[in-house]
C-alpha cells in the first residue's frame, strides 16, 4: 500500500488485491460502498470514488438495484495492470537501494534467484 | 401504522406548534413549577396557624379580637409572587441558549415562554383562588386567619379575586421576564445600567411628585380606580415589559 | 447537487476584536465537512453565525438558501451541538431526551436509545451531575438522532475516551451512509476525524485558509527528506511550506509532486513521505521554520 496515494486510490488497490489473492471471486458481489466505508472508517464518498474507479477500469460493474460485482475476466485484467506497473514500483526502487548499498547486478540476481529456492524474507 | 405517519410528520411544523413545543419545554421538569410552590406554601400556613394556635392559647380570650386583626395580613402569600418573578427570570435566562441549540427562533422562544408564563398564571390564579375561598369557607382554617383572602383589596367575589391575582401574577412574570431578557442581552452591565436606571427612574418621579404637590393627587387615584381598577391598570406595564422582553431577546446571543 | 451553506464576504467583529475576516465558501448537500483550525481561530463564532446565533458584522450567509437569522423554516432543520451547551436548571439526562423529538421532526428514538447504550449515558443522572465526557455523549447522541438536515458538531467530544470517540466516528458514518445529511464538524483531533471528511475548511486568525475536497487537500502536499544539497537542489524555487534540518539532512514540505517528479526524486536518493491533513494544517498555521543543532 502507498500511503502517498489518495485514500481512494488506496481503497481501489485494496479491493484489486482481494480480488487477486482470490478473496473476492468472479462475478460475486462486492460490499457496498457503505460498507467499504464502515469498514475502512472512511467518507462514504471517498469510498464511493474507489469503487467507481475499478468500474471505470472494467474491474467491477453495477447490476441495477443488486450491488456491484466482479466483472468477468477482472482478475487477468488486474494482473496485466499490475505488471506494467510491476517495473515501476518494485524493480526500479530495488535497482536503486541495490545501488545505494553497493549491491552488483550480479549480487542482486543471485539473491533472488537463492530467495526463490529457500523460502526466506529478504531485508 | 397511525404512529408512523404521526412520526414522519413533514419538516416545517406550524408557528403555533413551534411554541407549544417551548411551553412543553419549559414544563418539561413538573416538580418545581407545578408543585413546589404550593408544598412551600402549605408550609407556611402551617407555621402560621401553629404560632396563631400558641398565641391564641397564650392569651386571654379579650385580646383574641386584637390579635386576630394583626393576623389578617401576615404577608406569606406574597411569596408565590415573588417566587413566580425568580421562575420567570430562570426559565428566560437558563433555556435561551438551549432552545436555540435546538434550532428555535428567538420569537418562537420568548412567545412560547410568555404562553408557559400566561398559562402558569391561569393555573395558581385558579388555586389562589381556590384556596381563599376554603380559607372564607373554614373561618379562616377554624382560627380565623387570613393568608389566601385578598384583605386589603375590595374584592368582592370569587371572579374579582380570581382576576386579582390573575393580573398580579401577569405583572410579576413579565417583570421577570423583560428583566431576563436585559440579562441576556447585556449580561451583568446590562443588570448594573437597568437597576441604576430603574432607581433613577423611581426617585425622579417621587421627586416629581413630592415637588408638584400631586401626592394627594396619585392617592386619589388609587382610590377612585379602586383595588382592581389599579389591577387593569397593570396590564399597561405589563405589557409593556411582555413587549421590551421580546424586542430585547429579539437582539441577544447566547453567551461563550 | 445543490449548496446547503453558502457565505459571502463574512465578517464579525467584537469590538475591535476581529473574529471573522472577509470569509466566503460555500458547502454542498449531504457532505460531511471538517472545519478545522487551531482555537481562537474563528471556528465556533462562523458556526454561531451560521444557525443564527450571533448576528454578522457585515456580508451574506445563507442557509438552504435564505439567512439563518429568525428564520424558522430554516433553523427547524439546523442541528447545533455546542461544546460549552448549558441545559435548563436541573434538567435530568431523560429530559433532554423527552423534550429533542419535539423539535426535531426527524428524531429517531430507537437510534437514539441504542447511543445512549452505546456510550453508558445514566439518563436519571441530572446533566449537572454528569463528567465532562458523559456531557458530551448526551450532545453527541441528539446530534445523531436528531437526524437534523444540518448537524453541527462543535469540539463534540471533550472528554470522551478514544473508545467513545470510536463509537461516535462509527456510528456517524452508517447512520450518514443510511440516512445522508450535511454535517459540519469541528475539532482538533483532526488527525482522527480526517478520513471520514469530504470537504476540508481550515480558518486561521479568523481568515479562510485551505477550502477544498478532503482528497485533494489530504494529498496537496508532500515531505522531501534527504542529504541537504541533494533537498535545495529538488526543491530549487518551489514554494516550501516548512523546512526543518539536522546535520546534513534536511525535510522539506512542498506542494504535491506528479508521479514523474516523484521518480525524479527517487532517483536523487530522496525520500518522500505523505503529509497528513493535521501536519498540513501545522504547516500553513504555523509559518515558523526550524533548525535543529546538531547534537554531538
Amino acid at each position: 500500500m502507498d500511503a502517498m496515494r489518495p485514500i481512494f486510490i488506496q481503497i481501489a488497490q485494496r479491493i484489486e488485491n482481494d480480488i487477486l489473492s482470490g478473496a473476492l471471486l468472479e462475478e460475486t458481489q462486492v460490499p457496498s460502498t457503505n460498507e467499504f466505508a464502515g469498514f475502512y472508517r472512511i467518507n462514504p464518498a471517498t469510498a464511493g470514488k474507489g469503487v467507481n474507479l475499478l468500474v471505470d477500469a472494467g474491474i467491477l460493474y453495477k447490476k441495477r438495484g443488486i450491488g456491484m460485482f466482479v466483472a468477468d475476466g477482472a482478475l487477468a485484467r488486474i494482473r496485466a495492470n499490475r505488471r506494467e506497473q510491476f517495473r515501476d514500483e518494485f524493480v526500479r526502487p530495488l535497482l536503486a537501494e541495490a545501488a545505494g548499498l553497493g549491491i552488483s547486478r550480479a549480487q542482486l540476481a543471485d539473491m533472488i534467484l537463492s530467495d526463490t529456492n529457500k523460502e526466506e524474507g529478504v531485508a | 401504522m397511525t404512529i408512523d405517519a404521526r412520526a414522519r410528520r413533514p419538516a416545517t411544523s406550524g408557528a403555533l406548534t413551534r411554541i407549544v413545543n417551548v411551553a412543553r419545554l419549559h414544563l418539561t421538569q413538573k416538580g418545581p413549577l407545578l408543585v413546589l410552590p404550593w408544598l412551600i406554601l402549605g408550609f407556611i400556613l402551617l407555621v402560621n396557624l401553629l404560632i396563631w394556635w400558641i398565641l391564641a392559647s397564650a392569651l386571654p380570650p379579650a385580646d383574641r379580637v386584637d390579635a386576630a386583626d394583626s393576623m389578617q395580613f401576615s404577608g406569606a402569600s406574597t411569596f408565590i409572587f415573588v417566587y413566580m418573578l425568580v421562575v420567570a427570570v430562570q426559565a428566560i435566562n437558563a433555556t435561551f441558549p438551549f432552545a436555540l441549540g435546538y434550532g428555535v427562533t428567538r420569537r418562537d422562544f420568548y412567545l412560547g415562554s410568555s404562553l408557559t408564563f400566561v398559562l402558569l398564571s391561569l393555573y395558581y390564579s385558579l388555586g389562589m383562588t381556590l384556596l381563599a375561598e376554603l380559607e372564607r369557607a373554614t373561618g379562616g382554617w377554624g382560627l380565623g386567619v387570613a393568608m389566601f383572602d385578598v384583605v386589603f383589596f375590595d374584592a368582592d367575589t370569587p371572579l374579582q379575586r380570581f382576576a386579582l391575582f390573575l393580573l398580579a401574577f401577569l405583572f410579576f412574570f413579565f417583570v421577570g421576564a423583560a428583566t431576563a431578557a436585559v440579562y441576556v442581552r447585556w449580561r451583568s452591565r446590562g443588570m448594573l445600567v437597568f437597576f441604576a436606571a430603574l432607581a433613577l427612574i423611581a426617585v425622579g418621579l417621587a421627586w416629581l411628585a413630592t415637588d408638584t404637590g400631586s401626592w394627594p393627587l396619585i392617592g386619589g387615584w388609587f382610590t377612585e380606580n379602586g383595588a382592581l381598577g389599579v389591577a387593569v391598570w397593570s396590564l399597561v406595564p405589563s405589557t409593556a415589559a411582555a413587549v421590551a422582553g421580546l424586542v430585547l431577546i429579539r437582539g441577544a446571543t447566547p453567551r461563550t | 447537487m445543490s449548496t446547503v451553506i453558502e457565505v459571502s464576504g463574512l465578517s464579525k467583529r467584537f469590538g475591535k476584536v476581529v473574529a471573522l475576516d472577509d470569509v466566503s465558501f460555500s458547502v454542498g448537500e449531504n457532505k460531511i465537512c471538517g472545519l478545522l483550525g487551531r482555537n481562537g481561530a474563528g471556528k465556533t463564532t462562523l458556526m454561531q453565525l451560521l444557525t443564527g446565533q450571533q448576528f454578522a458584522t457585515s456580508g451574506t450567509i445563507e442557509i438552504f438558501g435564505r439567512s439563518p437569522v429568525e428564520t424558522a423554516s430554516v433553523l427547524e432543520r439546523i442541528c447545533f451541538i455546542k461544546e460549552s451547551q448549558t441545559y435548563p436548571e436541573d434538567f435530568s439526562v431523560k429530559h433532554v431526551f423527552t423534550s429533542a423529538p419535539w423539535f426535531f421532526s426527524g428524531w429517531d428514538a430507537s437510534f437514539a436509545e441504542q447511543l445512549i447504550d452505546d456510550f453508558r449515558i445514566p439518563t436519571n443522572r441530572r446533566v449537572k451531575k454528569l463528567s465532562r465526557g458523559q456531557l458530551s455523549a448526551v450532545g453527541v447522541v441528539v446530534g445523531l438522532a436528531s437526524r437534523a438536515p444540518l448537524t453541527f458538531f462543535d469540539e463534540p467530544y471533550l472528554g470522551l475516551d478514544a473508545v467513545a470517540r470510536q463509537t461516535f466516528y462509527d456510528r456517524l458514518l452508517e447512520d450518514y451512509a443510511k440516512h445522508p445529511r450535511t454535517v459540519i464538524l469541528s475539532t482538533h483531533l483532526i488527525d482522527e476525524v480526517s478520513n471520514l471528511l469530504e470537504h476540508v475548511i481550515v480558518l486561521d486568525q479568523g481568515r479562510v485558509i485551505i477550502d477544498g475536497a478532503a482528497d485533494d487537500v489530504r494529498s496537496s502536499a508532500t515531505t522531501v527528506v534527504g542529504p541537504r544539497g541533494a533537498v535545495d537542489a529538488f526543491v530549487g524555487d518551489r514554494a516550501a511550506l516548512s523546512r526543518q534540518g539536522v546535520g546534513g539532512l534536511a525535510s522539506v514540505t512542498i506542494h504535491a509532486l506528479t508521479s514523474d517528479e516523484r521518480h525524479a526524486a527517487g532517483d536523487a536518493g530522496l525520500e518522500l513521505s505523505p503529509v497528513s491533513l493535521q501536519q498540513l494544517i501545522i504547516h500553513r498555521t504555523n509559518s515558523s521554520s526550524r533548525e535543529f543543532e546538531q547534537s554531538a
